[in-house]
């Protein structure tokens, strides 16, 4: 469905994102894993045309560029790691603006399709009770499930999400992660996303891509990726013996 | 900001006068100023700067234009002193610039120019003699004084009494009536100003026999279009300096078409600067006014 | 299924026009002259039914003084509070402003140039200082946000702010350079920059009535994109919106406003940055409502401020930017501390 090649992100002369390529196939949980600034975040961003990049993406066949934005938020619905709301918003107003790109203009007030879209979305994520909520007082939980909700009534085929744990306690951190599995077994839909913690990407990914330093250390099904050298190379340390020892205190 | 500006307007259109003078015989010529110092020069002045165009125009009037070295920019009357180097007035003064011209006496209006800058040229040997009068009394008063700089009190005496007569003969020609003049200072596109009572305005027209419609104000005030219309004066006086068009402009302004002034056109564009400043020609504007209001010719009666 | 609360019922439309109808009678009935209420009434309804006019000097003061001025009044009000809810919404930034992003002197910078170095457009009046005031607005606008981003990638609130005032030094220094060496149309220039509604006229109604409709068309047809705007630029593109169209399709749209605004009035402050924070705390920040509520409160706003300013020192009228300045910053003290308070 989505596909990268050769993609090169640069700050100045600082070359975040070196000649990667990638596939994100139907189906796929696709985990960007790696160390901080190995570059995960920046290949997000040319994911979603948000900095200028060198290389191709395409999705379904077609370069992302010569989409419209609408028609490409139709398809790729994308959780930022950064959010915050600038003014005084309402929980449901911040979710309703995911409709954007399906019914515009003058049709946008009879979308009711739309409005189902972000019922359900407001259920899914717990929100429906803050609805009338302020969004400048939401905790970073909250707000983070009210961009992930934001989303999901956008309706797209493919996930684009950084760091969709960030500021989610555990029983959220279940909840959203089983919550987009489920959402990804309707056939034609396909996640791509960074996840900081090791235990989360192994529980739920199907594929991966380790990053270090911009570059692709190595990618395919997620077994063959996070394996202890390939971590060993990339972390420097021993991770599958420190996640051991973690689990260990729990028994 | 508009503050800033309007006083920029006045210093443009005003442009200052004088003082208290205290006359000195001989040789020494000592006077007071208005900031109560007194001036004391061991003979009278031969190098002066004016900066202000009424003390421009009086020593001229009195027959001292070969004595000035330099002029404020703002001063362009009579036409000759444009010839002379001219310097910027106010807060920008350059007191480099006017050192080097080395004069004597310097005349200064109260307007911008800081205490610190007063100072200075103080500090080098030029005599700085502060002008600012309100009326005609206070013109008389600051001829006086230059007259006195310079050792030529018989010319500024005469130029004296040449005003006086004039504005004599002119009260004696009118009789006293309850007509009113409203004087306009700036014009409506930039928001009406008037002139009101303690303006040389004010006391031309008392001169010629008539009340100022806005004498219950004092000093230049912007002023509502309304009331002008709702004061519905007998003549409109502009003194705008807008150019040739500013009678006609009056005259087509929307709403004002049923002022008596309007209906029978009597609008005059008069000489604002001659009307405005502090000086000697405010003789020949109360003749120009006496002339419009009574459509006559002013012919001086013999002695 | 809930039924969307986005738009104001048409009750409140009908409020709206109400509270304005009724703050625009008040202004005509009152004024620097005294006319009775009596003979003001008969003067409208005669002249709104096409009836004789009595005679008297208080048909012309209210039709060709009063109206056209409360009118003009009104619609900068409308303008200029418009604009700064859109500019606040676009940059996500309760402090922008016309006046504090310098767009104002910047159109004034332009009309300046326009009576300085005599450009005119054939066939209207006053269409030179009107273009080259808009030109400059729009361009004011371009070279101060990519200052800022230049400067200041994460484009703060504060930076932009500050680059605005520095662009307004900037130009009132140019404009300062000008003068200088223009000195025979000195004194048109200089007033120039000061405005005045005194004088204004039924044909500058018309110029800022049409560029409202435009205009404000645009603006209000944009409430969705504004909302994403103000909710954070990355998550409008996220959903789909074209940002480089919309943002720039907006900023042309305000340039024009303030452009006519101040080639009309002169600058008058605060009007655009207090107005629509005031309405955004009454109905919130949610364009489709804001937009519309922020163009009636800054026609009520600057009538109620204009009319203070003909009548407090009567016959003396006092500078409008005076009023605005000054009601403008103490309800914007007294909403905010309650606003605090209560929230």
């Amino acid at each position: 469905m989505l596909k990268g090649e050769h993609v090169t992100v640069r700050y100045g002369d600082h070359t975040v994102v070196n000649d990667l390529s990638f596939h994100l196939r139907e189906g796929m949980w696709l985990m960007l894993a790696g160390p901080n600034g190995a570059g995960k975040s920046s290949l997000i961003h040319a994911v979603s045309q948000g900095v200028p990049y060198g290389g191709v993406i395409t999705l379904e066949g077609k370069d992302v560029r010569r989409y419209k934005p609408t028609q490409l938020a139709q398809k790729i619905g994308v959780l930022s790691q950064k959010n915050n709301v600038g003014y005084a918003f309402s929980v449901e107003e911040v979710v309703s603006l995911g409709r954007y790109a399906h019914a515009r203009g003058f049709l946008a007030g009879k979308d009711e399709q739309g409005d189902a879209q972000v019922e359900y979305a407001l259920e899914l994520t717990g929100l429906t009770g803050l609805r009338k909520a302020n969004a400048l007082k939401l905790s970073g939980g909250e707000m983070q499930r009210m961009f992930l909700a934001q989303v999901f009534a956008q309706d797209p085929s493919i996930l684009i999400l950084d760091e969709p744990a960030n500021h989610l306690d555990l029983v959220y951190q279940k909840h959203i992660f089983s919550l987009i599995s489920e959402w990804l077994k309707t056939p034609g839909r396909a996640v791509l996303s960074v996840v900081h913690d090791l235990n989360l990407a192994k529980k739920y990914g199907t594929h991966a891509v380790l990053m270090n330093n911009g570059s692709c250390v190595a990618q395919g099904e997620l077994a063959q990726v996070l394996t202890p050298q390939n971590l060993q190379t990339v972390y420097n340390m021993d991770v599958y013996g420190w996640m051991r020892e973690m689990l260990a205190q729990w028994q | 900001m508009s503050k800033k500006i309007v006083s920029l307007f006045l210093v443009l259109l005003m442009c200052i006068g004088m003082c208290n003078a205290a006359i000195a015989q001989d040789a020494a010529v000592s006077v007071t100023d208005m900031y109560g110092r007194e001036i004391v020069l061991d003979e009278p002045a031969k190098r002066i700067i004016a900066m202000t165009p009424a003390d421009c125009e009086i020593l001229c009037a009195i027959g001292c234009e070969d004595l000035l070295v330099a002029r404020g920019e703002y001063c362009d009357y009579p036409e000759s002193i444009l010839a002379l180097p001219s310097l910027t007035t106010g807060g920008n003064l350059n007191v480099e610039e006017i050192l080097a011209l080395e004069p004597q006496v310097i005349l200064m209006g109260d307007m911008n120019q800081s205490a610190e800058q007063v100072q200075q040229l103080e500090d080098n040997g030029v005599k700085v003699v502060v002008s600012q009068s309100t009326d005609i009394e206070g013109v008389y008063t600051a001829i006086r004084m230059i007259s006195a700089l310079v050792g030529k009190t018989d010319a500024g005496e005469q130029v004296i009494a040449d005003m006086q007569n004039t504005f004599t003969a002119i009260s004696e020609l009118c009789e006293k009536s309850d007509k009113t003049i409203y004087f306009e200072v700036m014009p409506l596109e930039w928001g009406l100003w008037t002139a009101g009572a303690q303006t040389f305005m004010h006391e031309l027209a008392h001169v010629c026999g008539m009340e100022n419609a806005f004498a219950d104000l004092i000093d230049w005030q912007p002023i509502s279009q309304e009331q002008v219309i709702e004061r519905d004066p007998d003549y409109i006086v502009l003194v705008t300096g807008m150019g040739e068009t500013a009678a006609d402009e009056v005259l087509s302004r929307d709403g004002w078409e049923d002022m008596k002034a309007v209906q029978n056109k009597l609008v005059f564009n008069a000489d604002s600067y001659a009307m405005t400043r502090p000086g000697p020609r405010l003789a020949q504007s109360a003749i120009d006014l006496y002339e419009f209001l009574y459509n006559t010719e002013f012919v001086e009666a013999a002695e | 299924m809930k039924k969307k609360t986005d738009h104001f019922s048409w009750w409140m439309y009908a409020l709206y026009a109400l509270i304005l109808a009724a703050v625009m009678l008040l202004c005509i009935c009152v004024g620097s002259v005294n006319i009775p209420l009596k003979n003001t009434l008969t003067v409208m309804w005669n002249t709104l039914w096409g009836l004789e006019l009595p005679q008297g000097v208080s048909k012309n003061i209210i039709l060709k003084v009063r109206l056209p001025r409360v009118m003009n009044v009104a619609l900068v009000g409308a303008c200029l509070s418009l604009c700064g809810a859109a500019m606040q919404g676009l940059l996500r930034n309760p402090l922008a402003d016309g006046t504090t992003l310098g767009v104002s002197s910047g159109a004034s910078l332009g009309a300046v140039i326009a009576l300085a170095f005599g450009v005119a457009l054939p066939g209207m009046e006053n269409a030179g200082t009107v273009g080259m005031a808009i030109v400059f607005a729009f361009l004011s606008l371009l070279l101060i946000l990519s200052l800022s981003y230049v400067l200041d990638r994460s484009m703060s609130t504060h930076s932009i702010i500050l680059i605005g005032v520095i662009f307004s030094m900037f130009t009132s220094s140019a404009m300062n350079l000008i003068i200088t060496f223009a000195q025979e149309q000195v004194k048109s220039i200089v007033f120039w920059t000061m405005g005045s509604l005194s004088g204004t006229h039924y044909r500058h109604s018309l110029l800022l009535a049409a560029g409202l409709l435009v205009c404000g068309g645009i603006i209000f047809g944009h409430a969705r994109e504004l909302n994403a705007f103000a909710v954070g630029e990355d998550n409008a593109r996220h959903i789909g919106v074209n940002v480089i169209k919309v943002k720039l399709t907006i900023l042309i749209a305000v340039s024009v406003l303030i452009g006519i605004c101040v080639s009309v009035s002169g600058t008058i402050g605060f009007v655009g940055l207090v107005m629509p924070h005031m309405t955004r705390m009454v109905v919130g920040p949610n364009h489709k409502r804001l937009l519309v509520s922020s163009v009636f409160s800054g026609a009520v706003f600057l009538m109620l401020a204009d009319l203070a300013a003909r009548t407090l020192l009567s016959p003396v009228e006092l500078s409008i930017g005076v009023v605005t300045s000054l009601v403008g910053a103490v309800a914007f003290i007294i909403i905010f501390y309650r606003t605090r308070k209560a929230g």
